[in-house]
């Protein structure tokens, strides 16, 4: 007790030092603050900032220019029985269902397999291979799709041509039927790179111990696949289905380039209805309302995932 | 023998499989390659396999195109890359380093960043952006680039510095040193990978971008590779030697560097899985 008050009158000696600083003199109190200010204040003025506009204004008729007018929740009432907006969320719904099916079975099958192969230089120089793409920009892989699309030059149609069933030569991306699905297509065969690391990392995880005692049980190939592995790599399958949901809610790059939402509204997802409502229609307090449910339905993806993880957490499958 | 057999059938098997997914994966680019040689009779005449003469003069006609995207898009994504690499080393230092009021509170300020997508602001930031004069110049894309890639730089850079041991900043304070030169002398060299991640993830996602340069800038001068390459495919529709030479030309600047610099860019792209 003494040693303490000692001590504390040391450092008040030593010029106000005081427990927050590390020991360091009054003038550095405010350093760590001026180290944080420049990127807090650009977090606010160009994320945060923006963000809080675009809650406050989908309660607002607005063109984004003029005086904005309260309109409640108009906006709201509007978009649910808007037909654009129901085709575009019947849309993104399959797409997103299809992306999360490919992501979770894809990249982890490719991820196993590579590690199947007995040299390891190998097995990365396949990792490497399958992450290349991912450093071609993504609208140029789309402009080639739309290449190998193209109904009357195009290596698909010209594939049927030479196989005698020119005939059934189909416009893929201008048939209503077709469309949606062939926008899908894009990036066969979906071994997504960032995927295939994160699955080998989690297999790579799995400790040797509980392997063996796989081997020593005789579940070897399919098997151990299958009920020893992929239960281990369930957390990795998570992140990759909430990533994938959430990138595919929001992108709509693919669509403003290859059909811009036609033929009709067969390929209209919400993210281009928001662009076409503020940037063509002029209706900024509309779109804000559409960039809100999206984000609505987003915190709510994330919210049910961190309940499922932490779940899953407090199950111990170690004991059974 | 007959188990050793069946293992060599397993890997071959193995090998075909992947060999078959490169193939199909990288098909349609190899395909561009191959048609950027091409003037439309060779096109439209042999379509599939390639033909003399090879028409370099595609390439070279679309670099002339290209290259001021090319420039443009190196000054967005450099400029955003040096303002994140700055602005996360001094946020993720004081994060690690200092005890100080708030500091839990800052950093949530900054974590929750995350749950803002992109699609939520596109709209507002454009308008804010035209309010502060910035619209269809080179800052509107790289101050919000630097403030989107804020979040994950500085998660990245505070458990690197949080990493160091303690005992070498009480050393340099004994020996006088301040803290921002503790940070820039001893710091900082020690995490260089670090650096380098933030740095990756920052040009890959800057890079890449379409949406936001397409809506924020005008002037064709300005235009990033990405939105430019768009252009280029208007003015060249369907005139497919010329075209696939420029979609390759925009393909190769990454992927080059990339091949130069792979170990960072698989790292980089693991810490990209931290991100949730």
């Amino acid at each position: 007790m003494a040693l303490d008050t000692t001590r504390g009158s040391i450092m008040q000696g030593t010029g106000g030092r005081t427990m927050w600083g590390r020991g360091t003199p009054p003038s550095r109190l405010l350093l760590p603050y001026a180290f944080i200010l420049p990127s807090v204040a650009i977090l606010v003025a160009f994320m945060y900032f923006p963000a809080a506009s675009a809650l406050y204004h989908s309660f607002f008729d607005w063109d984004g220019a003029t005086t904005p007018r309260f309109v409640g929740l108009g906006n709201f009432s509007e978009m649910a029985g808007d037909p654009v907006m129901q085709a575009a969320f019947v849309n993104v719904l399959k797409l997103v269902v299809f992306n999360v099916v490919i992501a979770m079975t894809v990249p982890l099958g490719v991820a196993r397999i590579i590690l199947n192969l007995r040299s390891r230089r190998i097995q990365y120089l396949f990792r490497v291979l399958f992450v290349v793409p991912l450093v071609i920009p993504q609208v140029v892989i789309i402009l080639i799709w739309g290449f190998l699309y193209d109904p009357s030059s195009g290596p698909l149609n010209q594939i049927l041509q030479a196989v005698g069933l020119g005939s059934l030569q189909p416009q893929w991306l201008g048939d209503p039927n077709l469309a949606l699905y062939a926008l899908m297509l894009v990036g066969f065969p979906f071994v997504d790179g960032f995927g295939l690391l994160i699955y080998t990392a989690g297999l790579q995880g799995i400790s040797g111990e509980v392997l063996q005692a796989a081997a020593v049980d005789g579940a070897g190939g399919f098997r151990r696949f299958w009920h020893v592995e992929l239960p281990l790599v369930v957390g990795q399958m998570r992140l990759m289905m909430v990533l994938n949901m959430i990138g595919t809610i929001q992108n709509f790059v693919f669509v403003l380039l290859l059909t811009n939402g036609g033929p009709g509204n067969a390929t209209q997802v919400p993210g281009l209805a928001l662009y076409w409502n503020a940037f063509q229609n002029g209706r900024v307090g509309y779109a804000c309302a559409i960039g809100t449910v999206l984000f609505l339905i987003m915190l709510g993806l994330t919210y049910i995932n961190l309940r499922f993880l932490r779940a899953s957490a407090d199950y111990d499958p170690g004991t059974d | 023998m007959a188990r050793r057999l069946r293992r060599g059938l397993g890997e071959s098997s193995t090998y075909l499989l992947l060999i078959v997914l490169a193939v199909l994966t990288f098909l349609p680019l190899l395909l561009m390659a191959e048609v950027g040689f091409k003037d439309n009779n060779q096109f439209f005449t042999n379509f599939w396999l390639p033909s003399a003469p090879y028409h370099l003069d595609n390439f070279t006609a679309a670099w002339g195109e290209i290259a001021p995207y090319l420039w443009n898009s190196i000054i967005v994504s450099g400029g955003s890359m040096v303002g994140v690499c700055v602005l996360s080393s001094f946020a993720g230092y004081a994060f690690a380093r200092f005890r100080f009021p708030g500091k839990e509170a800052l950093y949530y300020v900054v974590l929750a960043v995350m749950m803002v997508p992109s699609i939520l602001i596109l709209v507002p930031l454009l308008v804010e952006v035209k309010t502060l004069n910035l619209l269809d110049t080179r800052w509107a894309l790289i101050l919000p680039y630097v403030a989107a890639g804020q979040t994950l730089a500085i998660f990245i850079m505070r458990s690197f510095f949080a990493g160091l041991p303690e005992e070498m900043f009480e050393a340099a304070r004994l020996d006088g040193a301040g803290e921002i030169r503790a940070l820039f002398s001893i710091a900082l060299p020690l995490v260089k990978p670090a650096v380098s991640t933030v740095a990756i993830m920052q040009l890959l996602s800057t890079w890449n971008d379409y949406v936001w340069p397409f809506v924020a800038i005008h002037s064709e001068d300005l235009r990033t590779l990405v939105t430019g390459i768009v252009e280029f495919q208007a003015r060249h529709f369907i005139n497919w030697g010329p075209l696939m030479a420029g979609y390759t030309l925009a393909a190769l600047p990454l992927v080059i560097l990339f091949l130069f610099t792979v170990r960072y860019f698989m790292e980089g792209l693991m810490a990209g899985a931290l991100k949730v």
